[in-house]
């Protein structure tokens, strides 16, 4: 409308064009393609980065990290910018399936004083109803950079709710889960799917990517 | 509700003038008393004896307090539920039973001393000068705290803002002396005078049983005609002592100020310990929390008395047949911010499992540690931008729900046995702490997996190899761990890195002696 208003004669014709681009750059137009003003988070892998919006993990997002097993590499994947986030800000661990051992992530650069473990008693870990209580509200929590959760089934309703939790927290939120849950519709911003066997190298296949392209893929060497 | 509107005596204009010409009187100094001379703020509960039984759920249900014996009870308190249904004060409790549904309660004096010295304790947040005027007052010297809570008008609306939550209905008056105080907040005018001078005309009006003088002294200056205060000033002082006693004598010229009015401090308690009689026997944690409320109301007011803030509140729940609940609440940081003791409280109560009805409530404080001061959660909760929550009342929150063990850290400890390598740590409210030196491991250091097994899990061979998801394959190196023959929990191992068909690496070891069995120990993720 500034335009129009600095430019009192402009015909009508030639103001349409104009109009359509005040339009698209309303608050509530999202275009395919474009992409939040935020800097990701650096994966530290170069060949993920250049394939992901933003060039790096979405920031104020869920990211789901779908494997076959366990083994090979789906924490590897995301530990260099865990151990940058620990810098500043707090890594909650909402019911990890084994202990994270801290010689290991110590030599990864993590620093361990500022991970949280969250782990209910076992009636309650047996209730997955407490386990995303307790990853929305680290989700939620401002002073948490990232929570990882690992999450079998869950509705989709439940997984747009943490969706929305990490906007609101701005903070990052990693779930992991089985490669099954792959043909289910997600409203996470990026989904990747890790495939590995024991010859080659790690594969990251990109499944959806909000604002960015899918079904690339890429070699890492985890 | 009765009027709760103050009726200043006098004109504003006054009232700054006052406070500059405090008239000088003869002041007694004795130890341990509160000098006179000051202004007073007297609280008057006007239901107290009623209010402590039912714990504030005063609409909920008709109430009455009885007093006498057998047959002859009668009504003394009745709430504005019973009194909506025609219950008048004095009727005999059958006549008052017909009306309707009533809950007959009966006083609790040594309940009433205690709420009395627990409100004293409550009260030493607006002034140090605390005085119980039993069985149903409260004095306070307010002089000095007036700039603080900025004048009157501002002390007062947080007095009464407290006494509404925590359940109380009164009648406050202000005046120079601790006994026209006492007087004026009775008679229920709920005045403010600030000089003696206005005494006599703002007194004047006044019955003389808001002096609780003795029934027999009472009778005396009924009989020589005085019905009112002013009455009694009026008579020549000689022949009003020769009828009357020197105690009559000296209570007047205390309430105009002729005399001094020394009054005994109130001692705060050194720890904090409150609890509730619930008037409605409940297997309900919600209406806990209401009560619960209350508790904590009376708890952050002892403690901004005292400048202190508490790390841990121990609860009770008892029942009916005298078993008990106890539980405690672990604070991260030290604080006294009462909605964050609610929100904890509600969270706890939600997970406890009532098996059968509570009738008490109980609160214990013993840890009391000087305020810090860095902290006042109220003043700066506002200025962080964009978040409602600090990191400790996030830990809080959530070792309330989950309990204080679900909620950890992780440290490393110089140990060459894998499985001692690391422990559980208690996670600290510094969000700033120093971070250590990371990479403590050598570079040269053999590779460790990111996931432990919580107790290695054994692996059995077929056909001499070992599966797991497929055939294993083994690394060429052996990682071999000897140590701990010291402490009793010796290893002997020797670690291969193990790999399957589909690419998942492992963490294997077999033992050195014994059976030689193998086991997983880790996932390299």
């Amino acid at each position: 409308m500034s335009q129009n208003a600095s430019n009192p004669q402009l015909p009508l014709e030639s103001g349409e064009p104009r109009a359509l681009e005040h339009l698209l750059h309303h608050a509530k137009i999202w275009r395919a393609g474009a992409t939040s003003p935020t800097k990701g988070i650096p994966t530290d892998f170069p060949v993920l980065d250049s394939l992901l919006p933003n060039n790096g993990w979405p920031r104020n997002s869920l990211t789901e990290i779908l494997t076959k097993q366990e083994g090979i590499g789906a924490l590897r994947l995301v530990l260099p910018a865990i151990a940058r986030l620990t810098q500043t800000q707090w890594v909650v661990w909402v019911c990890p399936p084994y202990v994270p051992y801290a010689p290991a992530l110590q030599a990864a650069g993590v620093v361990l004083e500022r991970m949280l473990i969250v782990e209910p008693d076992e009636d309650q870990q047996a209730d997955t109803e407490y386990m995303l209580w307790v990853f929305e509200q680290a989700l939620r929590f401002a002073d948490c950079g990232v929570a990882m959760a690992w999450i079998g089934a869950a509705q989709h309703v439940r997984l747009r709710r943490l969706q929305l939790a990490c906007e609101q927290g701005q903070t990052w939120g990693v779930v992991f889960r089985p490669e099954a849950f792959a043909i289910q519709a997600s409203p996470a911003a990026l989904r990747l799917s890790l495939v590995a066997d024991a010859d080659t190298a790690a594969e990251v296949r990109i499944l959806k990517s909000q604002g960015g392209a899918n079904a690339r893929s890429c070699q890492l060497d985890l | 509700m009765l009027d709760t509107q103050l009726k200043p005596a006098q004109s504003r204009r006054q009232l700054y003038a006052i406070g500059t010409s405090v008239p000088a009187v003869t002041t007694l100094h004795t130890r341990g008393t509160v000098e006179s001379g000051q202004l007073w703020l007297h609280i008057h509960l006007l239901q107290f004896s009623l209010d402590i039984l039912t714990c504030g759920n005063l609409n909920q249900r008709a109430c009455i307090l009885v007093e006498g014996q057998g047959a002859r009870l009668k009504v003394v308190l009745a709430n504005n539920h019973a009194t909506s249904l025609g219950v008048r004060i004095g009727m005999p409790l059958g006549a008052a039973r017909i009306l309707g549904d009533l809950t007959v309660l009966s006083r609790d004096e040594r309940a009433e001393q205690q709420a009395l010295e627990r409100l004293g304790a409550w009260a030493c947040q607006f002034t140090p000068i605390v005085s119980v005027a039993p069985p149903d007052g409260l004095l306070l010297e307010i002089k000095g705290s007036l700039k603080l809570f900025g004048g009157v008008d501002g002390l007062l609306n947080r007095v009464r803002r407290g006494l509404r939550d925590l359940g109380y209905r009164v009648s406050i008056a202000i005046a120079p002396t601790p006994t026209a105080a006492s007087a004026l907040a009775r008679s229920k005018q709920q005045h403010i005078v600030f000089s003696k001078e206005e005494l006599p005309k703002a007194l004047g009006s006044l019955p003389l049983d808001v002096l609780r003088l003795e029934p027999k002294q009472l009778a005396i200056l009924n009989s020589i005609g005085a019905r009112s205060i002013d009455d009694c000033l009026r008579l020549p002082r000689g022949g009003f002592g020769r009828r009357t006693s020197p105690k009559v004598v000296d209570t007047f010229a205390r309430l105009i100020g002729r005399s001094p009015d020394p009054r005994v401090r109130f001692e705060l308690p050194k720890l904090f310990q409150s609890s509730l009689e619930l008037p409605w026997e409940t297997s309900n944690a919600q209406s806990l929390s209401v009560a619960g409320e209350r508790l904590l109301h009376e708890l952050s007011g002892y403690l901004r008395a005292c400048a202190s803030e508490t790390r841990r509140l121990r609860w009770s729940l008892n029942y009916t047949d005298g078993h008990a609940i106890h539980f405690q609440t672990d604070l991260t940081q030290p604080s006294r911010d009462q909605a964050h003791f609610a929100l904890l409280l509600r969270e706890q109560l939600g997970h406890i499992q009532l098996t059968g009805q509570i009738k008490q409530m109980a609160l214990y404080v013993d840890d009391i540690r000087p305020e810090s001061g860095t902290h006042e959660g109220d003043l700066f909760k506002q200025e962080r931008e964009g978040t409602s929550e600090d990191w400790p009342s996030f830990l809080d929150r959530l070792r309330a729900r989950l309990g204080e063990q679900a909620v950890r850290g992780l440290q490393r400890v110089a140990d060459h046995r894998p499985e001692c390598a690391w422990r559980w740590s208690n996670v600290h409210s510094q969000n700033n702490s120093t971070p250590s030196a990371s990479g403590g491991l050598a570079s040269g250091a053999p590779e460790r997996p990111l996931w432990l097994m919580r107790r290695p899990i054994r692996l059995r061979a077929q056909q001499g190899h070992l599966n797991i998801n497929g055939r294993l394959h083994l690394s060429e190196e052996r990682e071999r761990i000897e140590t701990g023959w010291w402490d009793g929990k010796p290893v002997g191992r020797d670690y291969f890195v193990a790999a399957n068909p589909s690419g998942a690496r492992l963490w294997i070891y077999r033992e050195l002696s014994g059976d030689k069995n193998w086991y997983l120990h880790g996932i390299f993720e």
